[in-house]
This record gives C-alpha cells, structure tokens and sequence, in this order.
C-alpha cells in the first residue's frame, strides 16, 4: 500500500482542497476520505499538511468555516468554497491543465 | 491585503477561541480517523497507535496553523516590544540617558530641518502655488548676476497695462506704517499691495472684504486690510474692527476687511499686519509721490499666467512686451549712456510657489552648515549609544546563550535586540520633536533683529514629520545592528560551561567598542574645529577696532515728514533738538547725523579731482555721511589731523569736508589730502562746488564690520545736498543708554509732539548685523561641547567596561607581581591608540571639509592651525580624563578578590 502513494507537489494540495468542496462542504477529516477514496488510494493527505493548508486557504477567502453537525452527530468544523474560491478554482484547473498537456506532450515526444 | 490583516487580528484577539476551535477540530479528525481503523478491524489500541503515529506532534500542528493563520508575525512583534519594554526598564539610568541624547539628537535636527522647510521648501498657503511666476528684470550688462525682483510704480503700470497673458498679476512692497501719532514709534509690518494681489492668489475675508482694483486707483482714500493676526491682536477678533479707522504714519486709514487666517503674504519670514493699496503710497508722499517715480525701485511683482500660455510662451511674451514697457517708463533725468542700458533691460519670469525671501539667501549657507553640524551630532549620540548597547549585550551575554540553546534561531534574537534599539530610537523622537518645536522657535528669535522681527510659520508639515520619523528609523537601526550582531554570535559551549568570557576573547570583543569611540573622537574633532572657526571668527568681530565705539551710545531716529513744517525749516528744529538733547543730565555729548555706522544704509557717490592719475569708475566711489560738529567727539572717531567742523559752517560757508585714511589715501597718494579739493560727480547741467578737505580722521567701518574701510566723506549737516527729513541723534550717556529714553522723549516733545522717535543704541545695531556670525558661534559651540561630553561618556562607558571584563587578569598579574603602574599603562596605552586613531581620521576629516565654512569666517583661514592645535589639545585632554578613571579603578584590583571569583 505504501508503495503506490505519491508526494503531492507543491501548491497540488490547495487545488485538491478546493475542488473537492466544489461539491459540497466538508469537514477536514471527509477532505482526506475523499482525496484518498477518488485517488485509489494513490493520494493520501497528512493532517500535517491538511490543517495548514485549510487555515491558509481560508485567510486568503477562498473558504470560509462554520461548524456543523457531522454525520455521527458530532460538533465538526466544516469548511465551504466562496465566491472568490470559485473563481481561484477554475483559475487553478485550468493552470493545472496546461501544465499537465505540456508536461505529457514533453514526455511522449522529447 | 485589509482582508488579510484584519483575519491575522482576528486571530490575534480571539486568540483563545481560535486556538480551542483548532483543538476541537484536530480532537474530532483524530476521533473519526479512529473510529475508521475501528471499522476496519483493528482493536481500540492499535486504532489509537497507529492514528497518533500519523498525527505527529499536536502542538507542532497548532504552531503550524498559526502560522498559516498569520497570527505569529503580530504576535511576536507584540512579544518582542512587551520584552523590550521590560529589558530596557531594567537599566532605567542607561536607557533614559539614551532616550534623551536621541531626543536631543533627533530633536536638533529636526529643528533645522524645520527651519530648511518652512524658509527653502514649503508652497505657499495660497491657492495653486506652483502657477504662479515672479516678474524679475534681467540687465543684459550683468547676465551673470541674479534677476532683479524691483521695480518703479511706472514699470509696473505699464507692464499691467500692456500685457494680456495674466490671469492675474499684482504687485507689492512691504513697509513698516507707524500707528503712534507721535512720540516713541510702534511700527507695524505694512504692506502696499495693488488691485489684484487677493484675488490673484485666491485669498479670501475672513471679515469685511479685501482690497480690488476698485480700490487702487490713482488718488485713491485710504483703505486698509488687515492681516488675521493682527486683527485677532489688536482688535480682539471683533467684527467691529471693519469699519473702524488706523492712523498709519498719522494719516488716517478706513479698515474695510481681514484676510483670510493662516495668509501671511509672499515673502517668507516676514508678515504684513495691515495692507493698503499701491495708490496709497501718494498718501504718504504728497503730490510728488513714489507713484510717478522712475528712479524709486520699490514694488516687487508677480503673476499666474493664463492657463493656455505654457512656461516658455510666458517667457517669450514677456520678452516681446519689454521693450514698449521699458520705454515708456523711461527715467527722463539720466544720463543718456544709463539710459541706453535701461532700454536694453527685460522681463523675466522666475517661479514663486515657494515664495520670496532675503532669509534664503542670507540663511542658506548657514542653515546647511547647521545641518551638517546636528547631522554630526546625531551620528556622535549613534556611536555612544552603540557602545552603552554593546556594553549591555555583554552583559546579557548568558541570557542570549541560554535563549539560544532553547532553540531560538540568530535572526529572531537579532530582530528582538532590534527592536529594542527601534524602541529607545522611537522615544528619543518623540521627545525629540518636542524638543524640536522649542528650538526652532528659539532659532527663530535668534534671528530676529531689531528691525526685522522674523515670522516663521512653524507648524510641522508632512515632510518634517517624515523626517523626523525617518532620522529615528534610521538611527535605531545605526545603532543597534552592531551590537545586536556582534552579541548573538555567542559560542554555546563556552557561555554553558558558565566560565566569563576568557580575556582573548574580552579583548576581541572590545574591538568594536574600541571602533566606535575612535569614530566619535574623529567627529568630534571636526564638530569642535569649526565650532573654533566660527567662535574665533565672531571673536575677532566683536573686539575688532571698528573706528567707532559702540558702548553707552543711544541712538534716536527722528522723522520731521508728518508734521507741517516748511522743508527750510526743518534744519532749524533739528538744531533745536539736538541742542536741548545735550543738555540732558546723563548725557556726556550728543550730535545728529544722517547716517549711522552699520545701519544697512547707504549714501555714496564718485567723486572727482583734479590730478592726472585721479581714480575713476568703482575705484572713485566714496561713502559719505552728514553730520553736525559733535558728531566724532560722541561716536569717539577720532580726528588725526585738521580741524572739526563747527558752528561757523553753516549752510552758505565755504564747503568742507573731513574725510578718512582711505579715502585720502586713495584719492591723494602723496599724503598731502588736507586742505585740497574734490567734487561730488554732478548730473549733467546741475555742477557742483569743489568741496575742500579740513579735516583726516580714522577708518571707520561703514556698512558692515565684515568690510574693508570704505572712502568716507563727512559733511557738515548744515551743508546736506539735499532735505533729509529724517535725522539721527546720537547720545553718549553716563548711564545706561536706555534709561534716557523717557527725558529724550520729554526733551523733543518740548519742541514737538508729532516727531516719531525710534531708540536703540548703538550696541545693538552693531549686533544685529552679526546675526549670522553669532547663530553659527552659539549654536556650534553649544553642540561642540555636546559632542565633547558624549564622546567622554563614550569613552568612560566603554572603557569602564573593557576594564571589569579583565579583571581576572589585572588579578594574576599583580599577583605575580606585576606593579601598579604598569596596570595603569596597559589600560592608558588603550586610550592613546583609540584617541590618536581618532584624531588622525578627524583631522583628515576636518581638513577635508572645512573648506565649505570659508565664506562664512572672518580673518581666519579654514585651517587656521590655532583652532587645530586648540581643539586637537581639548579633545587630547578631555579623553585622558576620561580614561583615566576607569584606568584607576584597573589598579585598584584586589588580586584575591578577583581570584577567587572564579
């Protein structure tokens, strides 16, 4: 299992984050759930990086926090995308694409 | 960016809520993560094992989210300042010697920077400064020297009328008006200004209305505005104020507004009080007024351009209209060579958003030369300090190792040692610009002369303000990135085994203390060298023999032009006068003149005689001056050959003179001057009677003391070329000088009432031409002795210091017997080289830039060797008794004491 996990590169995390509450908000812990179920496993996010990176995003007001109540009945800080975060996420897919196609056509040709 | 600062000070004060909401949701994500490997199988310990192995630390988490939350920058700048705060409370005695050497650092040069702004910088109150342009006369036969800003009543008219690209053009001339209705005079600043002087500057009433070109026509009634702060003085700020009348040189004047607070008119350092306008001037001056004369320079006049005229369209239309206006302005009487020249003369326009001032150009200089003196203090006060935090910082020597060892990384001690030196630099600024309003005011009346009250808008602007806050930044960092790097390069081990510092490295460590007071004797040096310029300068001044002496001599100035007497009467009430006034008890001798020595006016004309090589042009210049036979006795002038004037040169005598060594001199070579003839050059037509030499008396100074003996010519006052209206009496006193004003002012009120009298003595006229000469002396020696005294604390701090830091080894040398006297040397042997380094480089320093100071000294060269020698020797005497003491408390080292403290 440990052998398939990759070292996300940097800034990768943020995107992560963003798109994955573009569905619907969530808590820290369904984040990491759901990167690592929708990845295979592949991606599996620390609470070390996680945390950080939520508080961060959510300075910058690209998510904003409330807490809620989770599925098992639990006081849970849950986090949501903005109106700004919206914007910041197709700004940062599209960026990703172009990075991803160049990087590939490098790789397939050079 | 507001966003962000105010989330960061969210997190900041909600602290304990955001940290509690941080526990709370790690606390839920570590309980779900659990419960998962739960669900997977695994038994409740190994759930919770294996979920803490994947958490890592919790508080290294935490401290992680504050820093993504942005809370740590803030909070440890807060922790930093609470610290310093309380590290510097500690040594309360050194950080309030250094708050206060900063004060007065910061403080004095903010003072002069002040000064600088509000004389050379500031816009003028008015409304769009920067369009206007002053009006100035280029005379093609000097186009080297500066554009003359005066201009005849005629000039002005006719370039008014002749021009159509102004929006608005005025002009205008300051003056003194009398209020008093005879007896001792009270000046107020006065102010002629033409039609559209208001509203071209966009000035507003602050009461009644302002002076337009209504107002100023020719044989206009008098009208007057006045100033808002003569109004609020003088009038208490009531409305009834307009609509009341002013007699200004007894002539009676309607008050029909004020103007608008704040407004002080466009020459800086002087303000008018009340404003009349330019036609009034024939109120004054009766039918043959200034109005039509074409030889009296007195308007200045300036304009805003009309908005579609750019800068070099201006220039080139003002050039175009000169000549019709120089033509039709011509002075008829001069002679025709004069009168070509006039005609070739131009309009200029110069820019006046910073207004006019004659402070500029008499100020400049010295006020630059200040800055560069406070500059050198502030820099002097720098090193000081440096060398107290140096000194602390040793001191905190432990506390820094144990800080470290704790983890804290070099750039956070640094920043916190900063900012402790960005607090004390803080303090010491704002002491300072209290410091700062009061010495600027004082300068201000510092200059301030008899005749010329300066009036300064002083109130700190924008650019002060940044400065003072730039000097304090910049100082803070100076002097603390030294200490501050130097004291965090601590070795652990060393500073853990708890052993003091061994003497190799004490000895390195003092090096940079030994740097810094070597660089504030070397500006020490330079600030007390010219401190000794320019105190052997104005010494040399004062004790100069002026030909003239200047002690128990009032002079009192009396005007005859507001009352109804007969010009060819006036001589004779003079007379009247001055003889009642010599026999005033208290009064040894008295005369009457029409000038005086030193009174910033003048009287000249060429002379010429009858001898082949007879100088002409500049060289046939002579200085004369009026006077009535007492008049040498009572000044002490003395006469060295010849006769005085007397009773019998009347108006119809023969004319005579007596003249002076130089004039004698230069006119009759060969020594034989007495009884020989000159004449006064003579306009063409009107020739003038050859005048005969009585008399020879001693160079005096005329104009200023700074000057070389001019050619001087006394004439009996009975023989004056032309009425004077105002003469001038002088009184030799037994007593105070002053003390006779009330019996003088009976004597001449016994003749008239209605004569204005205006007293000083002669004392203070000599004084006030040397405003300059003593601002200089005063203001550097006062911070000579400054520098003097910080560059000793300097040295006694730091060697005070280097002594207790070798203690131990001052110990095991006397107890190996080396004797006292060698202790003695080893610590004085230090002094010597840190004062001769910094002698040597001070000197360097000193030679190098004294050269600046050359135009403002008198009768000394800027490396006059005296004042070398001399400051070199005080600065030499001064170190070695400040070294001396710690020096001494060396050899006084009890070597067991200093043992056993291991």
């Amino acid at each position: 299992m440990a052998q398939k996990r990759i070292e996300l590169p940097q800034g990768t995390l943020d995107l992560l984050i963003l798109r994955t509450l573009a569905l619907e908000p969530q808590h820290g812990w369904a984040i990491s759930e759901r990167i690592q179920q929708i990845s295979s496993d592949v991606l599996l996010i620390q609470q070390g990086s996680l945390y950080p990176a939520l508080h961060r995003l959510e300075r910058r007001g690209w998510i904003k926090a409330k807490w809620g109540t989770s599925e098992n009945n639990r006081r849970a800080k849950y986090y949501e995308l903005t109106k700004t975060g919206r914007k910041q996420l197709e700004l940062e897919k599209d960026t990703w694409k172009k990075l991803a196609t160049a990087v590939a056509q490098i790789l397939e040709t050079a | 960016m507001f966003n962000d600062l105010l989330f960061r000070l969210r997190s900041l004060f909600r602290r304990d809520a955001v940290e509690s909401e941080a526990d709370a949701e790690l606390r839920f994500h570590f309980d779900q993560q659990v419960e998962k490997y739960l669900n997977s199988g695994l038994t409740r310990e190994e759930a919770m094992r294996r979920t803490r192995l994947e958490f890592g630390g919790h508080e290294q988490l935490k401290e992680e989210i504050r820093d993504a939350r942005g809370v740590n920058l803030i909070e440890t700048l807060v922790q930093d300042i609470r610290y310093g705060l309380r590290i510097l409370g500690r040594t309360p005695m050194i950080s309030s010697v250094a708050v206060l050497s900063l004060a007065l650092g910061i403080g004095a040069n903010t003072a002069i920077f002040s000064l600088i702004d509000t004389v050379m910088l500031r816009m003028l109150p008015v409304e769009k400064p920067d369009e206007l342009t002053q009006v100035r006369i280029q005379d093609p036969r000097s186009p080297n020297d500066e554009a003359d800003p005066t201009f005849t009543n005629p000039l002005w008219e006719e370039l008014r009328n002749r021009q159509d690209f102004y929006s608005g053009i005025f002009a205008w001339n300051l003056t003194q008006f009398d209020l008093a209705q005879g007896g001792a005079v009270r000046d107020v600043n006065g102010m002629f200004a033409s039609g559209e002087y208001f509203r071209t500057l966009g000035i507003r009433p602050a009461a009644g209305r302002l002076i337009t070109s209504e107002d100023d026509k020719r044989g206009c009634s008098g009208v007057a505005v006045l100033s808002y702060g003569f109004w609020q003085d003088h009038f208490g700020g009531a409305e009834s104020a307009v609509g009341s009348t002013l007699s200004l040189d007894n002539h009676i004047f309607h008050v029909i507004g004020v103007s608008a607070p704040g407004f002080f008119g466009l020459e800086v350092g002087n303000k008018f009080d009340v404003a009349v306008p330019v036609c009034a001037a024939e109120i004054f001056d009766g039918p043959k007024s200034r109005l039509d004369g074409r030889s009296w320079w007195w308007l200045n006049v300036a304009g805003r351009s009309k908005l579609d005229v750019s800068p070099e369209q201006l220039k080139a239309r003002l050039a175009v209209v000169s000549p019709l206006v120089f033509r039709a302005a011509l002075p008829q009487d001069w002679e025709t060579k004069d009168q070509q020249a006039f005609l070739k003369r131009s309009f200029e326009p110069t820019a006046a958003a910073t207004g006019t001032s004659y402070l500029r150009q008499q100020f400049t200089r010295p006020l630059h030369i200040l800055m560069g003196v406070v500059g050198l203090v502030l820099l002097i006060t720098c090193a000081n300090i440096a060398s107290l935090m140096l000194a602390r910082a040793s001191a905190r020597h432990k506390e820094i190792a144990v800080r470290k060892a704790l983890g804290a990384s070099r750039a956070r001690l640094i920043r916190q040692l900063l900012t402790e030196c960005v607090l004390l630099s803080t303090a010491g600024a704002m002491f300072g610009m209290l410091f700062a309003r009061w010495g600027s005011s004082l300068l201000v009346r510092y200059i301030s002369t008899r005749d010329n009250t300066v009036f300064l808008d002083l109130s700190f602007d924008w650019r002060i303000l940044s400065f003072a806050a730039g000097v304090a930044v910049f100082t803070g960092i100076l002097f603390g990135v030294l200490p501050a790097f130097r004291s965090t390069r601590v070795s652990l081990t060393s500073a853990m085994k708890g052993s003091q510092a061994t003497d190799i490295e004490s000895r390195a460590r003092f090096r940079p203390g030994r740097w810094i007071v070597a660089s504030q004797v070397a500006l020490s040096l330079v600030l007390l060298v010219a401190s000794g310029l320019f105190l052997r300068s104005l010494v040399k001044l004062v004790t100069m023999d002026v030909g003239f002496d200047r002690n128990n001599v009032l002079i009192v100035r009396a005007n005859l032009h507001n009352l109804k007497v007969a010009p060819e009467q006036q001589p004779r009430m003079f007379d009247e006068i001055e003889s009642r006034l010599r026999t005033l008890p208290g009064v040894v001798s008295a005369s009457r003149s029409v000038m005086t020595p030193v009174s910033n006016y003048v009287w000249n004309s060429d002379l010429e005689v009858d001898a082949p090589n007879a100088p002409t042009g500049d060289a046939a210049l002579a200085f004369f001056n009026f006077v009535s036979p007492g008049y040498l006795g009572t000044v002490r002038t003395p006469l060295l050959a010849g006769r005085n004037f007397n009773e019998g040169d009347t108006e119809t005598a023969p004319r005579i003179a007596i003249v002076n060594e130089t004039l004698a001199r230069k006119f009759f070579p060969n020594g034989d001057a007495l009884g020989k003839y000159f004449r006064i050059h003579a306009d063409p037509g009107k020739p003038e009677p050859p005048i005969q030499i009585v008399g020879l008396a001693k160079d005096a100074k005329y104009g200023s003391l700074r000057e070389e003996a001019h050619a001087t010519a006394y004439f009996p006052i009975a023989q004056v070329t032309e009425p004077v209206e105002e003469q001038v009496f002088e009184l030799r006193t037994a007593m105070r000088p002053s003390a006779l004003v009330p019996s003088v002012e009976e004597a001449v009120g016994s003749v008239s009432k209605a004569v204005p009298l205006e007293f000083h003595t002669l004392a203070e006229q000599v004084a006030d031409s040397l405003v300059q000469e003593r601002l200089l002396a005063t203001l550097s020696t006062f911070f000579g002795a400054l520098a003097l005294s910080l560059a000793m604390i300097g040295l006694y701090g730091a060697l005070s210091y280097l002594v207790a830091q070798r203690q131990r080894e001052f110990g095991i040398r006397m107890a190996l017997g080396a004797p006292r006297d060698s202790i003695l040397r080893l610590v004085m042997r230090d002094v010597v080289i840190v004062l001769a380094g910094g002698l040597t480089v001070g000197a360097g320093l000193a030679l190098a830039t004294v050269g600046v100071l050359q135009k403002m000294l008198f009768g000394l060269a800027p490396h006059d060797a005296f004042t070398f020698i001399a400051a070199i020797g005080v600065l030499s005497a001064v170190a070695v008794v400040a070294g001396y003491m710690p020096a001494r408390r060396a050899t006084r080292v009890d070597p067991m004491v200093a043992l056993r403290y291991e």
